[in-house]
């Protein structure tokens, strides 16, 4: 069994040997159509990256109006903190808003004095959601009901933002999923068209092992391997071409590489549209046994 | 009995190709079938290693029975069988050796059982020194014992020839022939497809003819003009 495998093998070995140019060529243009795919699932990833993170980030910050007392303030923010999908609240006294926005924009500090001392800015409320409130609709709900309530001003949230990148992250994520198989499907002809010329370039081969005998596996394994090791080297080749992309581009658009779990995926779909292929190919090549 | 055609027919679009074929073949036999061209020679042999099965009738060989076999019981049946073509059919990116040791590589004989069969075959068959020739560079006489050494190199209990001198000039005819003389006096029925009977001696073989699909009595065949 162990030689038997071996053998078969050896014979797909053999395939490859009389046309290493062409294979080399195959692969090559496996790997520039899989690049293409690669970048999309980068820049989806990416997308997705930041999306998660304004997710995190996402909270309602409720502007009170100036003549409200502090007992007021303070009672306003514990009914708020007992709302559902809200995991904490912060009250921000003009105080302290003056402050945080000394520090945040020192450069128009002087805009506060010019102002005067009878100026000052508006007490809020900062809400920061639980996760699962993290989404624009969530936000939105909440954000008209806490605005409906005595001594709230104005209210703002990411609203204008966030549904967009969604529905960006969204496309993206079903451009990604069709360019994988529509990938998966012209690597696939790809290999089921080398893989028949393979098997008519070997046709007396092919003739000769299954009249002395050879299990119909062993000569159908050859070509199996030349489909699975043309999707497989094409996709790791296109991982890494994109690497080198990816680094050269790094320093003016800053991103990420894909995580572990993506790059396996971007070789199983490699090496299983090549098995596929390689099946096709067979199937229309290989004669059947009884004609 | 190693072989038996039971009221056998093959059609090809309605074309006949067998016609009716009943036929035995038993243990260590020489048979000699021979017929014009387009006879049905090489559809009688397509339809003892079951690359053809017929269309009415039933074909027996080696105990598996053309109505009940199956896929994977293909390359058993033909484990038992070797087959030589009129053209050689060697694999020509593969040496000799290779060439012969195929049918051991592919059934999965040690490298070391298969290093000892082949080497003795060759020397048998005085082509050892040939082992490391590729195909192209040898002669048409000794590609076709090559040939025949891939063939046997097996033990296999059947051997069939479709035509083994076709491509070859008398002399060399005469060479191939008696190799298949001693290979059926070893023991292995042989079964020799030939446009011209009398390359075999009579008395050493039972001899068939074949004309458009149908045994005929040779006594009654007016065939022999065709030959
Ligand atoms: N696969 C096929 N499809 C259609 N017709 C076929 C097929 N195989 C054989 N035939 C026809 O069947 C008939 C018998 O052919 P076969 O090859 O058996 O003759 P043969 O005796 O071997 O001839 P030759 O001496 O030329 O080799 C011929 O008329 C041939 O055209
Ligand atoms: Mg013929």
């Amino acid at each position: 069994m162990i030689h038997l495998l071996k053998n078969a093998i050896n014979e797909g070995l053999l395939n490859i040997r009389g046309k290493l140019g062409s294979f080399l060529i195959t692969i090559l243009m496996v790997s520039l159509s899989f690049m293409v795919f690669d970048i999309f699932l980068i820049i989806s990833w990416n997308l997705g990256t930041v999306l998660k993170n304004e997710q995190e980030n996402v909270g309602i910050e409720v502007f009170l109006s100036d003549n409200i007392t502090e007992i007021e303030s303070v009672n306003l923010a514990d009914i708020i903190s007992g709302m559902e999908g809200v995991r904490s609240v912060y009250f921000v006294s003009p105080e302290e808003a003056e402050a945080v926005f000394r520090a945040d924009l020192p450069e128009q500090a002087d805009l506060l004095t010019l102002l005067g001392p009878q100026f000052h800015l508006p007490p809020s409320i900062q809400i920061s959601l639980q996760p699962d409130y993290r989404t624009s609709e969530k936000v939105g709900g909440l954000a008209r009901s806490v605005s409906g309530m005595d001594g709230v001003e104005d209210i703002v949230y990411g609203k204008e933002y966030l549904p967009g990148l969604t529905r960006a992250v969204d496309i993206l994520e079903k451009l990604v999923v069709l360019a994988g198989l529509v990938l998966a499907l012209s690597l696939s002809l790809v290999v089921a068209n080398t893989v028949r010329l393979a098997v008519t370039r070997r046709a007396l081969a092919v003739q000769i092992m299954s009249i002395v005998g050879a299990p119909g596996w062993f000569v159908r394994v050859p070509f199996l391997g030349e489909g699975l090791l043309t999707g497989t080297a094409g996709s790791a080749g296109s991982l890494l071409l994109t690497v080198a992309v990816s680094w050269m581009l790094s320093p003016s658009v800053p991103h990420e590489f894909l995580p572990g779990k993506w790059i396996m995926l971007v070789l199983i779909l490699g090496a299983s549209s090549g098995a596929a292929g390689s099946w096709i190919g067979m199937k229309s090549g290989i004669p059947k046994p009884r004609s | 009995m190693l072989i038996t055609f039971r009221n056998v027919s093959r059609y090809y679009n309605d074309w006949p190709a067998l016609e009716n074929i009943n036929l035995q073949v038993e243990q260590g036999e020489f048979l000699v079938v021979s017929g014009p061209s387009g006879a049905g020679k090489t559809s009688l042999f397509r339809h003892i290693w079951m690359g053809d099965l017929p269309s009415k009738g039933l074909v027996e060989v080696a105990g598996y029975s053309s109505d009940r076999i199956r896929k994977n019981d293909l390359p058993f049946l033909r484990r038992k069988l070797g087959i030589v073509f009129q053209d050689f059919r060697l694999l020509p990116e593969r040496t000799v050796f290779d060439n012969v040791a195929l049918p051991l590589q592919v059934t999965g004989t040690s490298t070391k059982a298969i290093r000892r069969r082949v080497f003795s075959l060759l020397a048998e068959m005085e082509l050892n020194h040939r082992r490391s020739s590729y195909p192209h560079e040898l002669s048409g006489g000794d590609q076709q014992r090559v040939a025949i050494a891939r063939a046997m190199v097996s033990h296999p209990v059947i051997l069939l020839a479709d035509e083994p001198t076709g491509n070859l000039d008398p002399e060399v005819s005469r060479i191939v022939i008696d190799l298949l003389i001693d290979i059926n006096r070893s023991g292995t029925a042989v079964i020799l497809a030939t446009h011209d009977p009398r390359q075999v001696p009579a008395g050493t073989a039972k001899f068939i003819y074949l004309d458009r699909g149908h045994l005929v009595n040779p006594n009654f065949w007016d065939g022999y003009r065709q030959l």
